[in-house]
C-alpha cells in the first residue's frame, strides 16, 4: 500500500528521482498515468525515464510517493521498459498546460498545475490549479512570489477548481472520458456553453458537441453565431443534425436552416419529422427580418366558447410544447384571432366564465411583413412579452417573443454579433 | 480553375496576409529601408530576394498552423512547451515589442515634426487616440481607413521611376550578393530581416487566420493571400530602398532625421516631398501603433492563460488591459525624453526583432513538424530547409555582429 503525504502538486514531483527498494536510482519521473474514474480519476501507474528508456511502474508497486522521495517496492533490474501507451491519459502530456472548462465559472481556463490527493485511500487527481500561484510554482518561484505579495499585504491565494467541476476538452482525453464527463458540460446554461464552444478550436468543438445529449445540443446550437452553427452541422451526421433540429423550437431551427446553403437545408428538412418539418418550412417562407421570419408557431390558442376551467386544464397539457404560456390567444374555427388573454387574468377569473367574456378584444396584432424594427417598437409601445402575427385576413400565424426582438436591439451584446475580438 | 466559388472563397479568407503585409511597412520599416538606401546605396538590394523567400516560408507556416490546428501560436507554444518556455519567450518578445512600439511613436513624432508639430503635443495626442480607438471598438472601421491610406506607398514607386536610376545596375545588385563585415552593414542586414519578418507579426497573422475560421479545405486560398501579402511588402521595400539610394546615396546625404528621408520623394513631389512622406510615415506609425500593443497583449495573455479581449475591462481582464495600456504609455513616454534619437531608436528596434527571430522560428519549426498536431500538413523538406537556414543565418549574423562590435 503506497504511502503518500497529503496533497501534492504534479509540478513538485516532475522529474524527481525514482529509487528502487535498495535505494538505487531507476530514473526520473516522466509522467503519471491516471485511470478513467469519477469524480476523481485515480493514479494507476507512473512512467520513469532513464536515458532513452522508459519504464512503467504500476501503482501497487510504489512504496513511497511524496515531494521528497519516490520509491518502488522492487529491484531496479526487475522493472521492464515499456512503450508509452497512447490510449491512456498521462498527466504531463495530456492535461498540463491544456485548456479545460471550469463548470462553475462557465468558462475556459488553462491548467497551470494539477493537484493529487487522497480519496478513499487512493491517490487521485483532485484539482486543477488555474491561478497565479500555480504559474509561479511552475516557474520555481512560488515562495518568493508569496513573499513579494505579502510585502504589499496581499495574500497570494490558491485558485483551484475541484476536478468534478472540470470538463476536459482535448479531443483525445474527451473521447476517453466521454461517458460521464459529458454530462458535466450539459449542466451549463446553453448561452455559457455556446460561449465556450465558440472559443475552442474545431477539433475540440466537435468533441464537446459530440458528447452532448440531443436536448442540450439543440439549446446550445441556437446560441451560436451562424457561421459556427453551419460548421458544426457540417461536422456531424445528417441524422444527428436533423434530430437536433427537431428538438429546437421551430423558429430557432428555421434560423439555423436559413443560414445554411439551400441544398443542405433541404436535405435536413427532409430528414426531420413531418410535423416539425412543416412548421419550419412555413417559417422559412418569410423574410428573415420580418415578423414572419422572427415568429414561432408554438403558442397557446383556444376557442372563444371554452370556459376558464377547461382552458386551464388544456394549458397544463399544452404548456410543454409552447414558447410562452403567459398569453393565450383566442382563435375561432377558421383561425382568425378574436382576442388575447393573459395568464394572470385567466387564473384570477371564475372557473365557469367563458374566455370570450374576459379576453381583450380587438387584440393588437402585427402583419407578417412588418419589419423587425416595427415589431420592436410595437412590443415596446404596448409593453408586451409577445405579439401575435397575422396575415391580411386576420388569420393568426405565430407570435414574436420579446427575447427575439431584444437580440437585434442590443447589437454589442447580441449573440449574432459575437466575435472573439 | 478559376470559378465563382473559388473566387468567393478567396475573398472570404482574404485579409490576414494583406493586412500583415501593410503593417510590415511601419515606422521601423520605413526608417530601416530608407537608411539602407541612403547610406548603402544599392548594395543591400540583394538581401530582398532571400528575405522575401524566407518571409513567404515563415508566414505560410504560420498560416498553415492556424488553419490546421485552429489555435493561435501562443496557445500552441503553451500547450506543447509548457509554462517556463512560454514565460521566457513572452518576456523577451514583450521587450522587443516595447521597442517596436517606441519606434512607432518615434515615427509618429518625426512625421508630425515635419508638419511643425512639437513632439510633446503630437505624441500624447497620438497615444491617447490609439488607446481610445481600440477601447471604443471601432477598430475594424479604422483598419479600413488605414489600409486605404497605405496606398501612399505607391508614391515611392513613382518617385523611383522619375529619378531614372541606373536600372541595369539595380537589377545586378538585386541578384548579386555583396557582403561586408563592418558592424554597420551587419546591423543593417539584421535590421532588414527583423523589420520584414518581425516576430510579433507571426503571432498576429496566426491569430487573424484563426479568427477567420478558415477550413482546411480552403487553405489554398489562404496561402495565396499570404504570398500576395509578402510580395506586396517587399515590392514596397524595394522601391523605398531604390528611391532613397538614387536620391541620397549619390549625394552623400545621410539620414539623421525624418525630414531627410523625405528627400526620396522629391523627384515626384518636389517641394511637397516632405509633406507626402510625412503623411505616409504618420499613417504607417499610427496604424502599427494601434495593432502592435494589442497583438502583444493578446498573445502574452493567451500564453500565460490570462483573460483577454477588448470587450472586457480592467476588472475582468486586468493583465490584458494593463499590458495594452502600459505598452502604449511607456512607448510614448520614452519618445518624450528630450533629445531622444528617433531614427536610431527605430533602427535598433528592428535589429532586436532580427535577433529574436531565431527563437520564435525554432519553436515554430518544432510545432509544424509535429505529426500529432499537423497531421498531413507538416513541413516539406524544402520548407524545413529554408526555415532552418534562416535560423542559422540569423544566429550567425547576430553572433558576428556582437563579436565585431566588441573587437
Amino acid at each position: 500500500m503506497p504511502f503518500f503525504a497529503g496533497e501534492i502538486f504534479v509540478s513538485e514531483v516532475y522529474r524527481k528521482l525514482v529509487l528502487d527498494q535498495t535505494g538505487e536510482e531507476i530514473g526520473r519521473l516522466k509522467d503519471i498515468i491516471i485511470g478513467v474514474g469519477e469524480p476523481f480519476p485515480a493514479v494507476t501507474a507512473i512512467l520513469v525515464s532513464s536515458g532513452k528508456e522508459t519504464f512503467l511502474v504500476p501503482w501497487d508497486q510504489i512504496n513511497l510517493f511524496n515531494r521528497r522521495v519516490i520509491s518502488v517496492a522492487a529491484r531496479a533490474h526487475d522493472i521492464l521498459p515499456a512503450a508509452i501507451p497512447s490510449t491512456d491519459i498521462l498527466i504531463y502530456r495530456d492535461l498540463l498546460d491544456k485548456q479545460i472548462v471550469d463548470i462553475n465559472g462557465a468558462k475556459l481556463v488553462r491548467v497551470n498545475d494539477l493537484e493529487l490527493g487522497d480519496v478513499k485511500g487512493k491517490l487521485c487527481l483532485v484539482a486543477a490549479d488555474i491561478g497565479l500561484r500555480g504559474l509561479l510554482r511552475r516557474l520555481g518561484v512560488e515562495k518568493r512570489g508569496e513573499a513579494f505579495f505579502s510585502f504589499f499585504n496581499h495574500k497570494l491565494q490558491h485558485r483551484l477548481i475541484a476536478w468534478h467541476y472540470v470538463q476536459t476538452i482535448e479531443p483525445k482525453v474527451s473521447r476517453l472520458t466521454l461517458t460521464v464527463s459529458g454530462q458535466k458540460v450539459s449542466s451549463l446554461h446553453p448561452a455559457d456553453l455556446a460561449d465556450i464552444i465558440s472559443d475552442v478550436s474545431q477539433k475540440e468543438r466537435t468533441a464537446i458537441f459530440g458528447s452532448l445529449d440531443v436536448d442540450t445540443a439543440a439549446e446550445a446550437l441556437h446560441e451560436l453565431e451562424p457561421r459556427v452553427q453551419a460548421d458544426i452541422i457540417d461536422d456531424m451526421s445528417k441524422e444527428r443534425a436533423s434530430d437536433i433540429l427537431e428538438r429546437m423550437p421551430p423558429d430557432e431551427a428555421a434560423d439555423v436552416l436559413g443560414d445554411l446553403p439551400e441544398a443542405k437545408a433541404q436535405e435536413l428538412i427532409n430528414l426531420m419529422e413531418k410535423e416539425e418539418a412543416e412548421d419550419v418550412q412555413e417559417l422559412l417562407e418569410h423574410e428573415d427580418d420580418t415578423a414572419g421570419g422572427l415568429m414561432t408557431t408554438e403558442y397557446l390558442a383556444f376557442p372563444p366558447d371554452m370556459t376558464v376551467e377547461e382552458a386551464i386544464r388544456e394549458l397544463r397539457l399544452e404548456a410543454p410544447n409552447v414558447e410562452t404560456i403567459y398569453y393565450l390567444y383566442i382563435v375561432d374555427l377558421e383561425g382568425h384571432i378574436n382576442g388575447v388573454l393573459s395568464l394572470k387574468h385567466l387564473i384570477l377569473a371564475m372557473p365557469q366564465t367563458l374566455l370570450s367574456d374576459i379576453m381583450i378584444t380587438p387584440p393588437k396584432t402585427i402583419p407578417l411583413e412588418a419589419g423587425k424594427h416595427i415589431v420592436a417598437e410595437f412590443i415596446s409601445k404596448y409593453n408586451l412579452l409577445a405579439a401575435p402575427v397575422v396575415d391580411d385576413n386576420l388569420i393568426m400565424h405565430g407570435i414574436v417573443t420579446v427575447d427575439d426582438v431584444l437580440d437585434f436591439l442590443l447589437p454589442t451584446a447580441s449573440r449574432k454579433k459575437r466575435r472573439k475580438r | 480553375m478559376l470559378n465563382k466559388k473559388k473566387i468567393l472563397v478567396f475573398l472570404s479568407v482574404l485579409g490576414p496576409g494583406i493586412i500583415t503585409a501593410n503593417v510590415d511597412n511601419d515606422a521601423g520599416g520605413i526608417a530601416t529601408y530608407s537608411v539602407a538606401g541612403a547610406h548603402f546605396g544599392y548594395s543591400l538590394l540583394w538581401t530582398l530576394i532571400p528575405i522575401t523567400l524566407a518571409l513567404i516560408v515563415v508566414q505560410e507556416m504560420v498560416a498553415r498552423m492556424g488553419v490546421v490546428t485552429g489555435k493561435t501560436l501562443a496557445d500552441l507554444i503553451r500547450e506543447n512547451f509548457g509554462v517556463k518556455a512560454t514565460f521566457f519567450l513572452m518576456l523577451s518578445l514583450l521587450f522587443a515589442d516595447m521597442g517596436n512600439t517606441v519606434a512607432e511613436f518615434a515615427g509618429w513624432a518625426s512625421a508630425m515634426e515635419i508638419f511643425g508639430v512639437n513632439k510633446y503635443v503630437s505624441v500624447p495626442i497620438g497615444a491617447f487616440a490609439v488607446w481610445l480607438l481600440i477601447v471604443k471598438g471601432s477598430y475594424r472601421f479604422v483598419e479600413r481607413i488605414f489600409l486605404i491610406a497605405c496606398t501612399v506607398f505607391l508614391t515611392y514607386i513613382v518617385s523611383a521611376y522619375l529619378v531614372h536610376p541606373p536600372w541595369g545596375e539595380i537589377m545586378l545588385e538585386t541578384v548579386k550578393p555583396s557582403f561586408d563585415f563592418k558592424a554597420s552593414y551587419l546591423m543593417m542586414v539584421i535590421g532588414i530581416v527583423g523589420t520584414t519578418i518581425a516576430p510579433w507579426m507571426q503571432f498576429y497573422l496566426q491569430s487573424a487566420v484563426v479568427e477567420k475560421n478558415i477550413k482546411v479545405e480552403n487553405y489554398g486560398a489562404s496561402r495565396m493571400d499570404v504570398i500576395v501579402g509578402c510580395i506586396m511588402t517587399d515590392v514596397v521595400a524595394f522601391f523605398i530602398i531604390v528611391a532613397c539610394a538614387a536620391t541620397m546615396y549619390a549625394g552623400g546625404i545621410r539620414i539623421t532625421d525624418a525630414k531627410d528621408a523625405a528627400v526620396a520623394l522629391a523627384p515626384l513631389a518636389g517641394k511637397n516631398a516632405s509633406i507626402l512622406f510625412a503623411i505616409g510615415l504618420a499613417n504607417a506609425s499610427l496604424f502599427a501603433a494601434s495593432i502592435l500593443p494589442l497583438a502583444t497583449a493578446y498573445y502574452v495573455c493567451e500564453g500565460m492563460g490570462w483573460e483577454s479581449g477588448i470587450d472586457k475591462n480592467f476588472k475582468t481582464a486586468p493583465q490584458f488591459m494593463w499590458l495594452y495600456t502600459g505598452i502604449i504609455f511607456i512607448g510614448a513616454l520614452i519618445i518624450l525624453i528630450p533629445n531622444a534619437p528617433l531614427i536610431p531608436i527605430m533602427l535598433v528596434s528592428q535589429v532586436v526583432n532580427g535577433m529574436m527571430l531565431p527563437f520564435v522560428l525554432i519553436f515554430m519549426l518544432m510545432l509544424i513538424n509535429n505529426k500529432d498536431l499537423m497531421g498531413d500538413y507538416t513541413n516539406s523538406k524544402i520548407f524545413n530547409f529554408i526555415a532552418w537556414a534562416t535560423v542559422v543565418i540569423m544566429v550567425v549574423l547576430t553572433l558576428v555582429l556582437v563579436v565585431t562590435s566588441f573587437f
